[in-house]
């Protein structure tokens, strides 16, 4: 430490040169080489079994997710306007260059079985727009007697009609998804309206939408707390250099990235927030001491105020920056790519965070001046009151502290019961956003816009030509549907089967069944080939009929639907499994819910092993076990108060909120920390443990209390994003800092004043 | 796929430029529409009896076999076709029957029987863009459409498996058939359809058609073996005439809803 102490004094050009190269050559790399990563597969573990069967799956039926697009006509959507509008965004939809022309479906390209006095005829609803009363009525009736399309193209009150546009996984783009409302929007008028929605444009807006949120919030968090920073330090040199560590260290981490060529997943975002956190607190009590160190030697040199600053301070800012970047690492056991990522990246911003604060401040204020307001004015030191008494009421109160600590944790651990996870991504846009209002809509009116792709197994061939099979497939269907509520609709071969023989007993409703034989089921089936699309068939049925493909349309995408329609389907297993037949899930509903699962336990994984790595290292750096453990306690207490507040105010753990507890931990450290590093130089000075808490209160509770203070500032700020998650983001962290803060200056004092003796 | 495809064709036409001076186009070959309705009237005998072997692949390699029994007489202005399904086993005797007029303002007659349902049905529908047996043809790519409905050009001669081959292009007269174009390898004088190309409405190449095997039958050039490639979904049918009879003398009672139900 005392090296670099001398090197920074020393050669403070040599030190800048350096870190203005370095920053240079990596916003280069950030410039040229950055890349949002926007297909969401590729945040998915591939070799993950559920993963691997279901893109196995997805291959098989051509499971794709598609794009909604509602037509509604509050009057009818029979009547050649709006018909006609179908046929040329049909067209429209088959022209444009990213979508396949044979994935667009509609009215207009749908086919209907029909059977008219003893013939069996599969046509278009309509090719030639209707256009007289007549061949409305005709077409409308059409409908109606069509399971098939009733409720699933046109909505039951006939106001409401759907083009859906199935698209590669790696199409979508913001681009495209203007080109795409500019063609769509193309046909509204006074009477028809248009409403674009799909999983496709939920998660691709997404992507886009979480960064570029953070892009326009960040800069103003940066701001207030560029003011807050400025009334704290009341120097703007200081100030300045504060916010420079902060943001060359998030500089410096994103274009590491770039020119390791990882891209950025949405999750990095929170690595700003991180950075600003740990970064602000580094500066933070280095200027502390600083100014502490002026006042008692108001004759020391500006290069001895300096390499003090770094000596004393180096200890405990390098023994958090390393355990903060050694417990991130631990996210580097998760199975999920953009989480080891962040993990790797925010460490290495933290190491950062901390090389800058140990160099380059010292080496910026050697050239350019300690700031006045730091020089001793000749006042005595004295301890500032809120230090004193804060300190006495904890230690005289200390069993109401511990009675109140157990108290909030206790409480917590209420709250942790009701938290829920949610892989939901329409649930992270405002309520009244377009993308909500259309799916609300399209829910109401249809059968939902959460696809989930029930798989059913045999070993036999022709296992789904079995009518006591496809029987059961039909019941599980027909009861899952009525049951519950979140089913809209359901779809599979069984439909075709229905629908075939019905219009082959010359339309009669009581045939709509699955026939008795397996004979008569290939037939159909045969027959549908050869007078339909077979790729119709081949969605729900593999080549050798062994695997069916059963589609429930979900009227939500949060887990808690997903999970409620997957218990139901499960009790039907032993029924088919009588029958040979096994049931797995596929589709990118399956998988995002499967995915959260899986970040959630990796998270919760690596939080224990970074805590416990933590109460490793402190206990060797401080030689005492009983240390480390006091240490834990305010990371400990932050955690669970995180998590329990969440479970009482109803915000789900979900991919995003889950890293707060990172945060939890990088600051809880940190407090912790320099509050017993100071203290255990203090005891060496004051006999008496009050005074030599007092003392630490007034030296490392105020930086601490700063850093708080100023942090908590910033990102209240979020509470005025756009975008949910954000400002769930902005409140959790504020919480963080709030309760790190209170358990190092309240329980944490309570426990280390217990102690009789350090060791050295 | 298509980028080689044109470099192959470029080629092709550079070899053929510094070989053969003759093989250009010259005003003594037939015009274009000649050789489509040399290729659409070629003989193939009044009457046909013989089995079609159909193997379905698709993109992931899964095979389905279909062995169909035929039977096929020429009346002129009209062919009759009945075809009973022998394999595979659950769709064993059902038959097809269909009476396809010449005069194209006719629509064609079809019926179906289902054994299992005991029913002869008819079948309407736009059968000529409608898929054969669930295979990659369609009635159209069988040789039912009319040369009169497409626009003809000749590109060029050239040389193709050691035959000498007109190469035609086909534009559909109409709007918004389901090929913008095909291209057709047809050999000289015996009026076959040595390779064929289609392109979807986009104008990307969609199928490949190419005649595997074909013969003199009883003095009448007929393909026995041909493959359809979609390579849009990379499904491919491979279609084989086996055991077949030309001018075998086909009861004209065979084609009717009575012995469709009667079965083989």
């Amino acid at each position: 430490m005392k090296k670099i102490s001398q090197l920074a004094t020393k050669h403070p050009w040599l030190i800048l040169s350096a870190i203005l190269i370095v920053t240079v050559y990596f916003t280069v790399q950030m410039m040229n080489n950055s890349r949002l990563e926007t297909d969401l597969d590729e945040y998915m573990p591939q070799t993950h079994p559920a993963f691997m069967y279901s893109d196995s799956a997805e291959a098989i039926f051509n499971i794709k997710d598609g794009i909604l697009i509602a037509l509604e006509n509050k009057n009818g959507i029979y009547n050649t306007n709006t018909l006609r509008k179908v046929k040329e965004l049909t067209k429209a939809l088959q022209d444009m260059k990213e979508i396949e022309r044979g994935d667009v479906n509609s009215l207009y390209e749908a086919e209907n079985i029909v059977g008219t006095d003893g013939a069996l005829d599969v046509t278009p609803f309509y090719d030639e727009v209707p256009d007289t009363p007549e061949a409305l009525e005709k077409l409308r009736n059409n409908v109606r007697s069509n399971e098939i399309v009733y409720g699933r193209i046109v909505s039951n009150d006939e106001t409401v009609t759907i083009l859906t546009a199935e698209i590669e996984d790696d199409v979508f783009s913001i681009d495209f998804y203007n080109k795409l409302l500019d063609t769509a929007k193309d046909f509204e008028d006074e009477e028809n309206a248009i409403y674009i929605a799909g999983k496709p444009i939920v998660e691709g807006t997404l992507v886009f939408l979480a960064p570029k949120d953070m892009q326009q919030m960040v800069p103003i968090v940066v701001l207030v707390i560029i003011i807050v920073l400025f009334i704290a330090l009341r120097s703007i040199k200081t100030t300045l250099l504060t916010l420079l560590g902060v943001v060359l260290s998030i500089i410096w981490a994103f274009g590491l990235m770039a020119a390791v060529g990882v891209p950025i997943y949405s999750v990095a975002t929170i690595l700003p927030v991180m950075l600003i956190a740990m970064g602000v607190a580094y500066a933070i009590h280095l200027f502390n001491h600083l100014k502490i160190f002026l006042t008692r030697n108001p004759e020391a040199t500006r290069a001895e105020a300096l390499r003090n600053m770094v000596r004393v301070m180096g200890r405990p800012v390098v023994i958090s920056a390393t355990t903060t970047a050694v417990g991130f690492m631990s996210l580097l056991t998760s199975e999920v790519y953009p989480i080891k990522y962040f993990g790797l990246f925010t460490a290495f911003g933290v190491v950062v965070a901390l090389a800058l604060s140990l160099l380059m401040l010292p080496a910026a204020l050697m050239l350019m001046g300690i700031p006045k307001n730091m020089l001793s004015t000749g006042a005595k030191e004295r301890n500032h009151p809120l230090a004193v008494g804060l300190t006495k009421w904890v230690l005289s109160h200390q069993k109401g502290v511990v009675i109140g600590s157990v108290i909030v944790i206790l409480l917590s651990g209420w709250g942790i019961q009701k938290v829920w996870i949610n892989s939901s991504f329409i649930d992270k846009f405002n309520k009244d956003s377009d993308i909500v209002l259309t799916d609300q809509l399209i829910n109401e009116k249809f059968g939902g816009t959460t696809i989930l792709n029930v798989v059913l197994n045999s070993s036999d061939l022709d296992a789904f030509k079995q009518p006591d099979i496809l029987r059961l497939a039909d019941k599980m269907q027909v009861e899952v549907d009525a049951e519950l509520e979140e089913v809209g609709n359901t779809f599979s071969l069984t439909h075709f089967l229905k629908r075939m023989n019905q219009v082959l007993h010359s339309d009669s409703a009581e045939y709509y069944t699955i026939p008795d034989s397996q004979d008569l089921n290939a037939q159909y089936l045969l027959l549908y080939e050869m007078s339909g699309d077979p790729d119709n068939l081949w969605k729900q049925v593999d080549y050798d009929f062994s695997r069916a493909n059963l589609t429930f349309q979900l009227k939500g995408d949060d887990t808690k639907t997903i999970k409620a329609v997957l218990d139901r389907i499960d009790s039907y297993k032993d029924d088919f499994e009588e029958l040979g037949v096994t049931i797995r899930y596929a589709g990118s509903g399956y998988k995002a819910m499967v995915f959260t699962q899986l970040i959630l336990d990796g998270q919760i994984q690596s939080l224990a092993l970074s805590l416990l790595i933590i109460i490793v290292i402190l206990a060797i750096t401080y030689r005492e076990i009983s240390v480390g453990l006091i240490a834990s306690v305010p990371i400990l207490i932050t955690t669970v108060v995180s998590f329990g507040v969440m479970g009482f105010l109803n915000v789900p753990l979900s991919t995003t909120t889950a890293l707060l507890a990172s945060i939890a931990m990088g600051v809880g450290i940190d407090y912790a920390v320099h509050f017993i590093e100071r203290y255990r130089d203090y005891r060496k000075i004051h006999t008496d443990k009050t005074q030599a808490a007092i003392a630490t209160m007034n030296h490392t509770g105020r930086a601490i209390m700063f850093n708080a203070i100023i942090v908590i500032s910033g990102f209240l700020v979020m509470l005025f994003s756009v975008f949910p998650p954000n400002r769930e983001l902005g409140a959790l962290i504020s919480l963080n800092m709030f309760t790190s803060f209170v358990g190092t200056v309240t329980i944490m004092l309570v426990l280390i004043n217990r102690k009789k003796k350090f060791k050295d | 796929m298509l980028q080689s495809l044109k470099i192959k064709s470029y080629l092709c036409a550079l070899l053929l430029l510094a070989t053969a001076a003759g093989k250009t186009v010259s005003a003594q070959e037939p015009s274009a529409l000649k050789i489509i309705e040399n290729v659409y009237n070629r003989d193939e005998g009044e009457s046909r009896i013989g089995k079609i072997r159909m193997t379905l692949i698709n993109n992931r390699d899964n095979k389905r076999i279909r062995e169909i029994q035929q039977y096929v007489k020429d009346y002129g202005d009209m062919d009759k076709i009945i075809m009973f399904f022998i394999t595979p086993a659950d769709v064993r005797n059902t038959s097809f029957l269909s009476w396809s007029y010449d005069d194209e303002s006719k629509v064609d007659n079809q019926w179906i029987y289902l054994p299992a349902l005991k029913k002869v049905k008819r079948i309407s529908s736009d059968s000529k863009k409608d898929y054969f047996m669930g295979s990659d043809f369609t009635y159209d790519d069988m040789g039912d459409r009319h040369p009169n409905a497409d626009n003809h050009k000749l590109l060029r001669t050239e040389t193709m498996n050691d035959e000498e081959c007109y190469v035609i292009e086909s534009i559909p007269k109409e709007r918004g058939y389901m090929y913008s174009k095909k291209v057709t390898w047809v050999i000289k004088d015996k009026w076959i359809e040595l390779k064929k190309t289609f392109y979807d409405e986009d104008g990307e190449l969609l199928k490949n058609l190419t005649s595997l095997e074909y013969s003199l039958i009883k003095g009448y050039w007929f393909v026995t073996h041909l493959e359809m490639h979609n390579v849009q979904k990379n499904h491919r049918t491979d279609m084989q005439f086996i055991e077949l009879e030309l001018d075998a003398g086909v009861d004209d009672n065979l084609f009717t809803e009575r012995m469709m139900s009667l079965g083989l």
